[in-house]
């Protein structure tokens, strides 16, 4: 399997006008950015790990030879920015960058809940993250995750249980994967 | 709940607001791209040089090792020489197989001490002699002896010793008594082999230096020799080493 974020530029280079590229890439902002959020927690560093993989597709751009998997090339470029970002960081506590506290008291227990969730995900390893992150926040079918993942879909599926097993280990699989 | 909506939940509670990041993010690619494309250019072509540095560095470090590991191992191999070296072996051999030069003499009243140096004790170099009395035994008496020296010498020394005026074997016991055992005598309550020759090296010599007669020396080899009662006491030493060869008599 190929792996998205080593695609070979083709012999036939060639540079997309900005307009197009603008076109290209505006959709997959946002994606970008919540799994780089999701992936390290912090903001302004998921907005650092998204601009740079947006320079990245800025110079390969015109040179991938199939342009109709952007998607899932562009998102495994954002993961492999956060791996690198996470490298760097001293600290590898959560830091969410942005106020934990909700101004509802009566969301107080889907708050904690939801830091707990968030401090489980962040103790996974990159690889591991990468896959809930991609499966359950951003919604995307195994064979795509696998895509941006660059494993098989077995070994993703693999991963994927293997990570739903160390957040909920009572839960059951089927369960889980709802 | 199940965990997906628990994950859309958790992350959606830090999610910011994400207006005008798309259009951020672009414009920012747009006018910065070209700036970024001409550093990383610059980058590239000031790594390529720079790995050329590294490697050309590691080869350096590596030729220095080895050279330097050459170096420390020819040293060790001049400072010590094995004495079962098949090289040793021979220059022994070679030794052993000279004749001995030693003077003969009618009387004892012939024989005189020397020569002497400048240390006060025998030997006209390379190697020094000087001594005292051990024990003694029904078979005769022993010398508590040591050779000295400066020089560095290569190879064996081999040591022998006639009494001048009647020929009769003198022997050495313990260390460095080497060559073809001649007889045997209890020693200290101890059974020692007695041996025709001494055989010191340079790496065999003692590791601390003793002090004879008034200053420290390089070499230095204690060792015992016994005269049989029936030696006239007169003795004449040879010492024979690769180029050299030094008789003195002990009286």
């Amino acid at each position: 399997m190929q792996r998205v974020a080593d695609v070979k530029p083709s012999s036939a280079s060639q540079q997309v006008s900005e307009s197009t590229f603008a076109d290209l890439l505006k959709p997959l902002i946002e994606p970008g950015f919540r799994l780089a959020l999701a992936m390290l927690h912090d903001a302004q560093a998921a907005e650092d790990a998204v601009q740079e993989a947006s320079f990245t597709a800025w110079r390969k751009l015109g040179r991938m030879r199939d342009q109709g998997r952007l998607r899932p090339w562009f998102l495994g470029v954002v993961a492999n920015k956060c791996r690198n970002a996470r490298r760097k960081r001293w600290v590898v506590e959560v830091s969410v960058g942005v106020p934990e506290e909700l101004p509802a008291i009566s969301l107080e227990e889907r708050t904690l809940r939801g830091t707990d969730l968030r401090r489980a995900i962040s103790r996974l390893s990159h690889d591991d993250r990468l896959v809930v992150v991609l499966y359950f926040y951003l919604d995307m079918p195994v064979d795509e995750v696998a895509t941006v993942a660059g494993t098989s879909v077995g070994a993703t599926r693999a991963r994927l249980y293997r990570a739903i097993k160390k957040l909920r280990p009572d839960v059951a699989i089927e369960e889980a994967l709802r | 709940m199940s965990l997906r909506r628990d994950v859309h939940s958790a992350f959606d509670q830090i999610t910011p607001s994400m207006g005008g990041l798309p259009e951020r993010v672009v414009q920012t690619v747009l006018s910065e791209g070209a700036t970024r494309r001409r550093r990383e250019k610059m980058l590239f072509r000031i790594r390529a040089p720079l790995s050329l540095v590294a490697v050309l560095l590691l080869i350096v470090l590596v030729a220095a090792v080895f050279v330097g590991g050459r170096i420390v191992q020819d040293w060790n191999a001049l400072h010590k020489s094995s004495p079962a070296g098949q090289s040793n072996q021979s220059q022994l051999a070679e030794l052993e197989a000279r004749p001995l030069q030693l003077p003969v003499l009618k009387a004892a009243t012939e024989c005189n001490t020397g020569p002497w140096n400048s240390d006060g004790t025998v030997g006209s170099g390379p190697l020094s002699i000087y001594g005292g009395l051990g024990p003694r035994t029904s078979w005769g008496t022993y010398w508590n002896n040591v050779f000295y020296t400066d020089q560095q010498i290569a190879g064996p020394i081999v040591v022998r010793v006639r009494d001048v005026v009647n020929n009769v074997n003198v022997v050495f016991v313990g260390k460095y008594a080497a060559g073809p055992v001649v007889g045997a005598d209890t020693l200290n309550g101890t059974r020692v082999q007695q041996h025709a020759e001494l055989v010191l090296y340079a790496n065999n010599a003692a590791l601390v230096t003793v002090n004879p007669p008034s200053k420290p020396h390089a070499f230095v080899w204690g060792f015992t020799v016994g005269v049989p009662n029936d030696s006239t006491g007169s003795t004449g030493w040879q010492v024979d080493g690769m180029g050299f060869s030094e008789v003195f008599l002990s009286c």
